[in-house]
C-alpha cells in the first residue's frame, strides 16, 4: 500500500496511542497479603518502578488504568475487588499477581477465591509466591507487549475488552460449570486431603497395596 | 527489674492536661455551639485503601471531623489457616506459618515449631536456640522497619519509606542467603533448622548490624523531633496502663502505656535472660510514645544480634532424633534402614504425642501464642495461632473515639497491625 | 532378590503400624496429673466441685478442666481475688475433637504479679453450646469471642455485640472450624462465587450503622 494509505495511518495513530498508554500505566495496586509486600518493594529504591512510568500508584481505580491484584481474595473481599474493577475506566488491565491470586495458591479452602479470573478478567498471571520483583516486572513487561499488541481499530478487541456490557457488572467473569472445573482439587497429594489421625491416617493407598 | 530512665531530647506538645496526662480532643473545637451540629455521617475507610495496612475496613460515624464511632471490620483475608492446618504435618504447617505475618516470617516459623517441640517434649540443640534467636531479632527489626516506612508515609513523609526498605532489601538478600527465598522463610523444622548456616551468613548479619545504626539514625533525624510528626503524634491515641492490660494488647503498644511485660523478660525462652538488653516502656501510650518504644526496640534487637552472633556455639544444627529429623543424605542413600526412615519421615510425617501446648514468643507487634493439640497423629487436631495485631486491633475504637479522622489514620499505624495474622 | 525382599518386609512393617484408634477420646483423657500448683488449689478450695480435674500438659502448663456453668464466676474470681490477680487474658479459643465429643472452651491466663500460667477449659455438649461471656472481666475478650462463635457456634451469653467476625454477615455454610465442616466448604465453588457477588450494599452494613444513615431523615441509600 502506498504512504498515503489510511491503514498507514492508523498503524501510526496505533502506534502512538500504544506507546503512550504502556508507558505511563498508573496502577492500581490491589494489594492484600504477601505479595503486597513485594509490590512495595518493586516500588522502593531498589526495582524501581517508576522507570517504567508506574510510580504513581493511583489508589482511586477512577484513576487507574493497571489493576494489580497482589495477594490472596477471599470470597468476602471479592464483590470490593470486582466493585474496583468495574470502576475502573477503559482502558484498563489487570496482572494477577502470585499463586493465590491466579489459581488460589496454597489456600484450597472454605473462604478463598480459586484464582480471580474467576470473578473478573485477567490479562497477565504472574506466579510465584511471592513472585520476586523481577518476576512482577517481568509481568509488567509482558503487558507491555501485549499493549503494542493492540489496534484502535480492531473491533474484535473492543467487543471482547473494552466495550462492557452493564448486565454483566457484578457477576462472575466465568460460568459456573468453569469455576467448578478449575477450582477441582487436583494431583496426587497423599496427605493434605486427609484430616488429622482421627481418621486413620496412611499414606499409601495405592490398589495394589496389601492388606495386613 | 531495674529500670533506666532514658532522657530524650524531644519537645512535647502543649496540650497536657493539669496533671501532665494527655487531654482528649473535645468534640467540638472551642467556640463551637454544641448545640449546633450537622448530621452525623458514614464514611467507609477500606477495605481496599492505601493506608489501612492491608484488607481492614473501618466505619467511621462521623460529625464534621470528629470521630463519634468507629467499627472495624475484618476478616477480609481470612484464608482459614487455622482449618489447613489440621489437614498437614507438623513440619507442613511451617510454609503456612510465614503467610501469616509476612513481615516478620522467621518469628512465626520459630514460635510454631517451638510450640510442637513443647508438646513433643524435644529439646533442640544450642546453636539452634542461639542461631533462633538470631533469626527472630533479625525479623524484629525487619518488621519494625516496615512499620516505620509506612507509617511515615501514611503521615505524609515519603523518603523514610524509601530509606527503610532499601535497608529491608537488605535483610531480604539475609533471608534469601539462608532460606531461598525473600519472605516466606519456612526456615525451621520440628527439631531443628531447614539446612546448616553457610558459609559466610553470619559475617553477612554481622555486617548489617555494624552498619544498620547509621540508617537508624538518618531516619530519626528526619522524624524525632519534626514538628509535624509530633504534632501529629502526641496525645494522639492515648491510652492508660489498666484499659491496655483490659483490652488485651500486647508488645509495644503495652508497653508504650506504661506497661512493663514482654514475653521475653517474663517467661523467658532459648536463654533470653542471659542476653543483656533493655525493654523500653513508654509514659503517655501515645502515638509517639509507640514510635519511640519501637525505635528503641530496634537498637536494643541490634545489642541481642550482637551478642547472639559472638556466642553461636559449633556443633549440630538439628537435633538428634530419628522421631522428627530426617537421617543425612548419605546414610538414606546408602543403607536400607536409613532410606525406611526417610520414606516414614516424609510421607507419614512426624507423630506428636497427645497432649497439647500454648507456647508464646514475643513477636514484633506483640505476644504471639501458638496453640497445638495432638491426638497421637501426624496432624493436629487444632492449631490456633493467637495473632497480637488481633486483639490490638479491637481497642483501635477506644483509642480514636473523640479524635479527628485524620488521628485515625495515625493510631491505625501505630497500633502495627498485619492483617495477615489478624484474619488468619 | 534380596534386597527387594527387604525392601518388601519394610514396607509391610509401615503397613502395620497402629492405627490411631479413632474409638478413644484422645484430649481429655491425656497428659499427667502433676503436682497442683497454688492457684489451683485455691480455685478447688473456694468452688469444689465445679473444678474438674487438673493436668500438667507440654512443658509444664498447667490445664484445669471447669464446669461451664460456673466458668464467668471462677474466671471473675481469678481476676479479682487478692493473690490471683490473672490481669492478662491471653486467648481465648475452643478445640473440637470430633466424633460427637464435647467442644472445649479455652481460658489462657497470666498473671504478672504471681508469675502464674494457667488453662482453663470448659466442656460444652454439641447440643448446648452456649457458655457465658467473660467480656465483664475483660474487654478483650469481645473480638476473641466473636471469633469462637463465628468459627464453631458457640453463643457467649451476655455479650455486647455476638457476630461473625471474620466470615461475612450472612455466611449459610455453617461453622467451619468444626470438625464436620469439609475443608472446601459446603456449598460448590461457583455457588460460593455467585453467592460472594450477589452481595447487597446494606450486607455490608450492621444496623447500628445503618441507623446513622436513617437517623438523617433520608432512606437508607446506596454510600
Amino acid at each position: 500500500m502506498g504512504v498515503g494509505a489510511p491503514e498507514w495511518v492508523t498503524t501510526q495513530l496505533d502506534f502512538v496511542v500504544n506507546w503512550a498508554r504502556r508507558n505511563s500505566l498508573w496502577p492500581m495496586p490491589f494489594g492484600t497479603a504477601c505479595c503486597a509486600i513485594e509490590m512495595m518493594a518493586s516500588a522502593a529504591s531498589k526495582y524501581d518502578l517508576a522507570r517504567f512510568g508506574m510510580e504513581r500508584m493511583s489508589f482511586s481505580p477512577r484513576q487507574a488504568d493497571l489493576l494489580i491484584c497482589a495477594g490472596r481474595v477471599s470470597y468476602k473481599m471479592a464483590p470490593v475487588l470486582r466493585k474496583i474493577w468495574d470502576q475502573m475506566p477503559q482502558p484498563k488491565w489487570s496482572i494477577s499477581m502470585g499463586a493465590c491470586a491466579s489459581s488460589g495458591g496454597v489456600f484450597d479452602a472454605y473462604s478463598m477465591v480459586q484464582g480471580i479470573d474467576t470473578i473478573m478478567p485477567v490479562d497477565v498471571y504472574v506466579p510465584g509466591c511471592p513472585p520476586r520483583p523481577e518476576g512482577l516486572i517481568h509481568g509488567i513487561l509482558m503487558l507491555h507487549e501485549k499493549i503494542k499488541g493492540e489496534s484502535v481499530t480492531d473491533r474484535e478487541l473492543h467487543r471482547r475488552l473494552r466495550a462492557e456490557d452493564p448486565e454483566t457488572v457484578g457477576l462472575p467473569a466465568l460460568p459456573a460449570r468453569s469455576i467448578d472445573e478449575l477450582a477441582k482439587p487436583f494431583g496426587n497429594s497423599t496427605t493434605q486431603n486427609r484430616p488429622s489421625g482421627l481418621v486413620p491416617d496412611r499414606a499409601l493407598e495405592r490398589p495394589r497395596d496389601r492388606k495386613p | 527489674m531495674s529500670t533506666r530512665t532514658v532522657e530524650y531530647e524531644i519537645s512535647r506538645a502543649p496540650e497536657l492536661g493539669i496533671d501532665g496526662r494527655p487531654v482528649r480532643v473535645p468534640a467540638f473545637p472551642p467556640g463551637v455551639d454544641p448545640e449546633m451540629h450537622g448530621e452525623r455521617m458514614l464514611i467507609n475507610v477500606g477495605p481496599q485503601h492505601p493506608a489501612t495496612h492491608g484488607v481492614l475496613r473501618l466505619v467511621l460515624e462521623l460529625d464534621g471531623e470528629t470521630v463519634i464511632r468507629c467499627i472495624p471490620h475484618i476478616g477480609y483475608l481470612h484464608s482459614s489457616f487455622e482449618k489447613l492446618g489440621e489437614y498437614r504435618t507438623w513440619n507442613q504447617i511451617v510454609p503456612l506459618t510465614d503467610r501469616m505475618d509476612y513481615l516478620a516470617p522467621y518469628i512465626y516459623n520459630c514460635a510454631y515449631v517451638m510450640a510442637v517441640e513443647n508438646l513433643m517434649g524435644i529439646e533442640v540443640t544450642e546453636r539452634c536456640k542461639v542461631f533462633r534467636v538470631i533469626l527472630m531479632e533479625l525479623d524484629r527489626i525487619f518488621s519494625h522497619l516496615l512499620w516505620l516506612g509506612t507509617t511515615a508515609i501514611d503521615i505524609g513523609a515519603f523518603t523514610p519509606f524509601l530509606y527503610t526498605f532499601q535497608e529491608r532489601e537488605r535483610i531480604y538478600t539475609l533471608h534469601e542467603e539462608y532460606t531461598g527465598a525473600r519472605i516466606t522463610t519456612s526456615a525451621t523444622r520440628v527439631g531443628g533448622m531447614m539446612a546448616e548456616i553457610p558459609e559466610g551468613h553470619l559475617d553477612n548479619i554481622r555486617h548489617f548490624v555494624d552498619t544498620f545504626p547509621k540508617t537508624l539514625d538518618e531516619v530519626e533525624t528526619l522524624l524525632h523531633n519534626n514538628q509535624i510528626w509530633i504534632a501529629r503524634n502526641q496525645n494522639v491515641g492515648a491510652m492508660g496502663a489498666e484499659a491496655a492490660i483490659d483490652a488485651g494488647l500486647t508488645g509495644p503498644n503495652l508497653r508504650a502505656s506504661g506497661v512493663d511485660y514482654d514475653v521475653r523478660k517474663d517467661r523467658p525462652y532459648y536463654d533470653y535472660e542471659t542476653y543483656d538488653f533493655e525493654v523500653p516502656i513508654g509514659e503517655h501510650g501515645d502515638c509517639y510514645d509507640r514510635y519511640m518504644c519501637r525505635m528503641e526496640e530496634m537498637r536494643q534487637s541490634l545489642s541481642i544480634l550482637l551478642q547472639a552472633l559472638d556466642r553461636i556455639p559449633d556443633g549440630p544444627m538439628n537435633v538428634d532424633d530419628p522421631r522428627v529429623i530426617l537421617p543425612s543424605k548419605t546414610a538414606a542413600m546408602n543403607d536400607m534402614e536409613s532410606m525406611i526412615h526417610h520414606f516414614k519421615v516424609v510421607m507419614e510425617g512426624v507423630d506428636a504425642p497427645v497432649g497439647e501446648s500454648w507456647t508464646s514468643v514475643e513477636s514484633s507487634k506483640g505476644e504471639l501464642g501458638m496453640y497445638v493439640v495432638s491426638d497421637g497423629g501426624s496432624k493436629p487436631v487444632r492449631w490456633r495461632v493467637r495473632g497480637p495485631s488481633f486483639v490490638n486491633l479491637s481497642a483501635l475504637p477506644a483509642m480514636v473515639e473523640g479524635h479527628l479522622l485524620s488521628d485515625v489514620i495515625a493510631v491505625n499505624a501505630s497500633l502495627d497491625i498485619v492483617l495477615g495474622e489478624i484474619d488468619r | 532378590m534380596a534386597d527387594d525382599k527387604r525392601f518388601d518386609d519394610a514396607l509391610d512393617e509401615l503397613e502395620q503400624r497402629p492405627v490411631a484408634e479413632g474409638a478413644e477420646t484422645p484430649g481429655p483423657e491425656a497428659g499427667a496429673a502433676g503436682e497442683q500448683p497454688p492457684s489451683v488449689l485455691a480455685l478447688r478450695a473456694e468452688f469444689g466441685d465445679a473444678v474438674h480435674r487438673h493436668e500438667v500438659q507440654g512443658k509444664g502448663e498447667h490445664v484445669v478442666f471447669i464446669d461451664a456453668s460456673r466458668a464467668r464466676d471462677i474466671l471473675g474470681w481469678l481476676r479479682r481475688t487478692e493473690g490471683q490477680e490473672f490481669e492478662f487474658l491471653l486467648d481465648l479459643t475452643a478445640v473440637d475433637y470430633g466424633g460427637g465429643r464435647p467442644l472445649q472452651v479455652v481460658y489462657q491466663l497470666y498473671s504478672q504479679r504471681t508469675g502464674a500460667m494457667l488453662r482453663l477449659k470448659a466442656e460444652l455438649p454439641l447440643e448446648e453450646l452456649e457458655i457465658a461471656s467473660v467480656v465483664p472481666i475483660w474487654s478483650g475478650a469481645d473480638w476473641l469471642e466473636r471469633e469462637v462463635y463465628d468459627m464453631y457456634g458457640i453463643t457467649f451469653r451476655g455479650h455486647p455485640d455476638l457476630r461473625r467476625i471474620l466470615m461475612p454477615e450472612n455466611y449459610a455454610e455453617g461453622h467451619p472450624l468444626r470438625k464436620d465442616f469439609p475443608l472446601r466448604g459446603r456449598f460448590t465453588r461457583a455457588e460460593q462465587t455467585r453467592r460472594a457477588l450477589a452481595m447487597a450494599v446494606e450486607d455490608f452494613y450492621i444496623p447500628s450503622e445503618l441507623d446513622v444513615v436513617s437517623r438523617r431523615g433520608a432512606p437508607p441509600e446506596a454510600s
